[in-house]
């Protein structure tokens, strides 16, 4: 084994542990996934956005030779009685119960052995809905009596939703409240007051590998195969469904084909474990691109901002209003509701903040984590926000935040003190790659430019745990255990250098065991930034108590202090031959106090804080409003890169994706119906489409509880990404375009309302 | 997909005996890519497809007249084909320029002129081109084969004029020196959408006179269309900034139709705008 | 029978042999008859590239292309590219480059990009962007695929003089 020097694993760019398998064709997903005598599933979807189901007929599609069954919640029920299931609340059935939400919903799926015949029966099957009022927007639903759902049915992993147990007559799934000083005072006593209103579109995660789960019920055991981002709460979700302990239950993830927050908590997972239990043989559903935009998207948002602001350009009031359009099922939608309610202020030291945050029903595909939890759609309002009144005070927008600016050692408006959080720094590098205060040629022909600058932050969901297990073998290498997915990220490899920095060890040379929950321990998910800080440390302290023991061991067996004796002449020594194993455990969950259910004031409410600050220039055509981001920037604060590469990836990867949902996608909808649910008509972003000159860094920061100074990378470029695009083409054109995305065609009616205004 | 006949005719008349009558559901294919889109998104199932690659020598290939006025080109002649062949990048350069932005290297190498022509997408990048370039389709049929002018070809969305049994056999090409030609695909989304507008545009141009001009409108409209309102405001003309922006504004009457491109009113907008813009660009 | 047949062709240099139904993709053949992962399908529309196959030499959409076609054919996939343990050029630079994440789009971006390069040695951005316009990857690893083309080109014109 080559000797490694402590401290050289930290800060080196790596190629990706799996690479070869990845470049080779033979990287294993849950895609490609046969099991013997497996049963491929395809579903029948309902075709109104919200009805009460009338009669499924299902006996001409059963009736196609080659059809062994097909199932309806009925059927479902004779095994599971309670067929509910949800991270958040018990809201969606296996398959629709007696009324439809949303159009898309499944209502049956047949089983067939080939999964040819099961689509070609699909046609054969008749369903008679009767059509009730429906509702799509989050305002409208928020009062409408036209109900999604009867009752709420929070579920009781998430203690905080109790209170929301049983309540009736209402779309409102979670009012979140933060409360700090005395706004309406404020307000009272301001010297200018401000109010927008912004929204955000719904758009989907299009992971490549569509959602996909295998499931194998038999004799008791259930194990799955999934294209999961969440195998610990896949496991404990389905032991609830099935009423078994979570021994009985495996679930297993290879490779993921991306995930970005779709394949979070349970997903196709509850239905197909359903139908292997009913028919007792393994079943297999893959969805297509297309069924994709039925399962999980990103929320659309209303959110209305208010602040009240000193003559010098102080704010010393700001009130939050943002609904959030949740779709047809909770999902996790709940906790995207606080967790970005929680920061919608934004990075801005403010004496007096109000926040009411709703999770709304409404009859669309349901809506969940993508990417940011949220805080992107609150950051497209805040700091769009923060220019508009930069304009109308006649104010820089730079020192007009830097003003404003939450620095450490002050309190966030729910009262934890910020620590660790480059927010400024992150600003200050992305007003200097962009040339913040370098001429521009403003105007050329038709052409206007303009440039833009926003900030975000965000915290993690808390509290979180992840368990990982250092393993030496008798010879000395090395395997690590976790539950962390690694779906591109490179977490394999991050983990690997984490346990090679504190053994010693070469981390390309450490074997990291993919989640099978019979195996690798819990990890709450692969979701929100967490993996780096979280695992990272539970990986550093279960190396480090691997490290210890074998100390330990070298001490038992009389040798002398600093001897370095190789472990596997360790074990050589005390087993008298190649035998044993050094088994090192971690665990850790980061210091959290829950907030005050009325005033959302903790003292500790995030492990910490994600940052990011964006620039961009635009150049826009005055005539048609086509415009071209020529030069793009995104910088965030990740503590101590571990590997700068990976983390550079993530911050572009996550600059692009969230470009996309500034630019470009948009799931549109007409009485209900989506209308481009395929990538024919729902364009992502592609070679093309990237800005010429796109530059993304991480600041020089340390996170000082971090596992060598690092935290996560995944999302804080998704924060500040869309604010800075469209305060740049408001710096051009002259005024703010409110609703997202922003396409030509909504640069063009704002330029010209302009001229109709008799603007410049 | 299960109960899918494939057939391999050698010869036309085994082909239309396969396709059968108005009534029968078989399908004569060319690459394939829009059937099968349009198969797996249920849209359509057809009984039997009919490869039409063994049926007819002259389903295939690009030949220039020896008197060197027109092309000639096999309905299943591929767009790589087409993007890659010398002679069509000499004499009809806006072809290949078109090719850049059609679909991606992968259909082009599969999708052919001949079904690309039959699937009757109004989106489509080629068959304005065709049209601004005066091109017309042989057919072949049951009762014989047919000179059909492109202009009369297109019925509207995804509907053509071919007869029933008919099939189209080959694009004729008229080369026409000293025409100055463009396809501009407006996109505006990803660039690797389809257009929201597409001006398929040539003039003919002696000394500052425009002695004749071709507009063709694609993507907004349920088929590709002349533009003849504007193009007879040009013809005879000197091309000054004015008569331009009277062109223009001569497509305010055309139909246009909203989608998730962008509505009927901006799409209106673009057109006017390019419009503009490439004639005077085309004029200089 | 005309909706099912027997195809003969030659699979990463191997003469293959499989009956093949009328509506069945070549992506299909693929992974239900020869186990090959590589080639995969997502969008289902010829538009993302992940089921890039190379069939006589050209790049096809393997979930638009029925395997009827491919008798006697040469058929390429992502599996047949290294030499045993030596990996193609353009393995390697995709590999130094990090021109991947989850790796779900990446078989098609590299046969792609070996056809890129058989057709421009020492492409520009502006070919590299336009090449590969119909091969998606959303986590968006493409400014480092670019920097990957560079390389492999690179390592090809190196080869290519030795």
């Amino acid at each position: 084994m080559a000797t490694i020097t402590a401290g050289s694993q930290i800060g080196r760019s790596i190629p990706r542990l799996e690479s070869r398998d990845k470049v080779t064709g033979r990287a294993e997903y849950t895609h490609h996934l046969k099991l013997p005598g497996m049963l491929y599933g395809k579903i029948f979807r309902s075709t109104m956005p919200h009805a009460k189901i009338r009669k499924v007929d299902t006996s001409a599609a059963a009736a196609l030779p080659g059809v062994y069954r097909v199932v309806t919640i009925d059927d479902i029920r004779t095994v599971i009685p309670h067929p509910y299931y949800g991270p958040a609340f018990h809201d969606q059935p296996v398959l629709a119960d007696g009324k439809v939400r949303f159009a898309g919903e499944p209502v049956a799926v047949v089983l067939a052995s080939d999964p040819a015949v099961a689509e070609e029966a699909l046609g054969l099957i008749e369903a008679e809905y009767e059509e009730l009022p429906a509702v799509y927007d989050e305002l409208e639903a928020a009062s409408s009596p036209h109900l999604v759902h009867d009752e709420l049915k929070p579920a009781a992993t998430f203690p905080d939703l109790q209170h929301l147990k049983g309540r009736r007559g209402t779309n409102i799934a979670l009012d979140y409240k933060m409360r700090r000083g005395n706004v309406d005072a404020a307000f009272a006593s301001a010297d200018h007051v401000f109010e927008h209103e912004f929204r955000t579109q719904q758009v989907m995660h299009v992971p490549m590998e569509p959602f996909v789960t295998v499931a194998d019920v038999a004799n008791g055991q259930a194990t799955l195969h999934t294209a999961s981002q969440g195998p610990s709460f896949v496991r404990i979700e389905i032991a609830r469904l099935l009423g078994w302990p979570e021994n009985r239950v495996r679930v297993k993830v290879p490779h993921l084909g991306g995930g970005f927050g779709g394949k979070l908590y349970i997903k196709l997972e509850a239905l197909v474990t359903s139908l292997s239990l009913l028919v007792a043989r393994p079943v297999k559903i893959s969805l297509t691109m297309e069924e994709q935009f039925f399962m999980v998207t990103r929320h659309p948002c209303t959110f209305r901002i208010k602040s009240a602001v000193t003559k010098a350009g102080k704010i010393t009031a700001r009130k939050c209003e943002v609904w959030w359009n949740g779709g047809a099922y909770a999902d996790i939608g709940p906790r995207v509701t606080q967790k970005a309610g929680f920061t919608s202020a934004g990075p801005y030291d403010i004496e007096n903040v109000w926040i009411d945050s709703f999770a709304v029903y409404t009859n669309r595909p349901p809506c969940g984590a993508l990417r940011g939890f949220g805080a992107p759609q609150t950051a497209w309002a805040y700091e769009c926000h923060m220019d508009m009144m930069a304009r109308e005070l006649d104010l820089d927008p730079v020192a007009f935040r830097r003003m404003n600016m939450l620095r450490n050692g002050r309190p966030q408006a729910g009262g934890t003190v910020m620590e660790d959080a480059d927010i400024e720094a992150s600003m200050d590098l992305a007003l200097e790659r962009i040339g913040w205060n370098a001429p521009l040629e403003r105007v050329s022909g038709n052409i206007r430019r303009g440039r833009g600058i926003a900030i975000g932050f965000k915290g993690i969901t808390a509290p979180t745990t992840s368990v990982a297990i250092v393993n030496v073998y008798a010879d000395g290498s090395c395997v690590l255990y976790i539950s962390t997915v690694d779906m591109g990220q490179g977490s394999d490899t991050v983990m690997a250098q984490i346990v090679g920095e504190v053994l010693n060890l070469d981390p390309e040379k450490i074997k990291v065991i993919h989640p099978d929950t019979d195996v690798t321990p819990y990890d709450m998910g692969t979701l929100g930034s967490r993996s780096t800080y979280h695992m990272g440390t539970a990986v550093r302290l279960a190396a480090e108590d691997a490290k210890n023991k074998i100390e330990e061991l070298a001490r038992d067996l009389d040798m002398p202090p600093g001897s370095n004796l190789p472990v596997a002449e360790l074990l050589r020594k005390k087993y008298g031959m190649q035998a044993g194993n050094i088994i090192g455990t971690g665990s850790f969950m980061p210091d959290y106090q829950k907030p005050d259910p009325e005033t959302g004031q903790t003292r500790k409410a995030t492990p910490f804080w994600g940052v990011g600050a964006s620039s961009a220039e635009v150049e826009i055509d005055m005539e048609t409003g086509e415009f071209k981001v020529t030069k793009l920037v995104n910088i965030a604060d990740v503590g101590v890169p571990i590997n700068p590469k990976l983390v550079e990836a993530q911050l572009s990867g996550a600059g692009i994706m969230q470009y996309g949902f500034t630019t470009i996608e948009n799931m549109i909808f007409r009485d209900g119906q989506l209308t481009n649910g395929s990538l024919a008509d729902y364009k992502i972003p592609s070679l093309l489409d990237m800005p010429k000159v796109f530059i993304n860094e991480a600041t020089r920061s340390n996170q000082k509880d971090g596992p060598f100074g690092a935290k996560g990378a995944g999302e804080s470029t998704t924060i500040a990404l869309s604010p800075a695009i469209g305060n740049a083409i408001a710096d051009a054109i002259g005024v703010h375009i409110p609703d997202l995305p922003v396409t030509p065609e909504a640069v063009y009616r704002a330029i010209q309302s302009l001229k109709n205004a008799g603007g410049h | 997909m299960i109960g899918l006949d494939i057939h391999e005719p050698q010869s036309l008349e085994e082909a239309f005996a396969l396709l059968g009558d108005d009534e029968s559901t078989a399908r004569p294919m060319g690459g394939g890519t829009a059937l099968m889109l349009m198969m797996k998104a249920r849209l359509f199932k057809p009984s039997a497809l009919v490869s039409l690659a063994k049926a007819d020598p002259r389903f295939h290939g690009i030949h220039l007249s020896s008197d060197g006025k027109a092309f000639t080109i096999g309905a299943m002649t591929t767009f790589a084909a087409l993007e890659h062949h010398d002679a069509i990048a000499k004499h009809l350069p806006v072809i290949t320029q078109t090719m850049v932005t059609l679909a991606n290297p992968r259909v082009r190498n599969v999708a052919t002129i001949g079904g690309n022509l039959a699937h009757a997408d109004p989106h489509l990048d080629l068959p304005p081109v065709w049209l601004s370039l005066d091109s017309s389709i042989r057919t072949i049929g049951p009762a014989g084969e047919r000179i059909v002018p492109l202009a009369d070809f297109f019925a509207g969305y995804y509907e053509t004029n071919l007869l029933p049994g008919e099939l189209i056999m080959q694009v004729h090409v008229p080369v026409s020196p000293g025409w100055r030609r463009r396809y501009v695909k407006i996109t505006t989304r990803s660039a690797h959408d389809w257009p929201a507008v597409g001006i398929a545009l040539g003039l003919q141009m002696q000394a500052e006179l425009c002695t004749d001009v071709r507009i063709v409108l694609s993507a907004a409209t349920d088929r590709p269309l002349r533009l003849e309102a504007a193009e007879s405001i040009l013809r005879g003309q000197k091309l000054t900034p004015g008569r331009i922006a009277d062109a223009a504004q001569a497509t305010g009457d055309i139909h246009i139709e909203s989608d998730s491109r962008g509505s009927a009113d901006y799409k209106a907008h673009l057109l006017k705008v390019h419009l503009a813009r490439a004639l005077q660009d085309l004029s200089e | 029978m005309s909706n099912q047949r027997i195809v003969n062709f030659t699979l990463n240099g191997e003469k293959s042999t499989a009956i093949v139904r009328g509506g069945e993709t070549l992506v299909e053949l693929l992974q239900n008859k020869f186990d090959l992962k590589g080639a995969r399908e997502s969008c289902g529309q010829g538009l993302c590239g992940c089921c890039t196959v190379l069939v006589n030499g050209s790049a096809v959409a393997g979930c638009l292309m029925l395997a009827w076609f491919v008798d006697g054919a040469d058929v390429q996939t992502i599996e047949g590219l290294a030499n045993g343990n030596n990996l193609d050029p353009v393995q390697e630079a995709f590999i130094e480059a990090g021109a991947f994440q989850c790796g779900f789009c990446t078989s098609g971006f590299i046969l792609m990009t070996k056809k890129l390069l058989s057709e421009h040695p020492d492409p520009s951005d502006e070919e590299i962007r336009h090449y590969l316009i119909g091969n998606l990857c959303r986590c968006s690893a493409y400014p480092e695929i670019i920097e990957a083309v560079h390389l492999a080109a690179a390592k090809m014109r190196v080869l290519a003089r030795a």
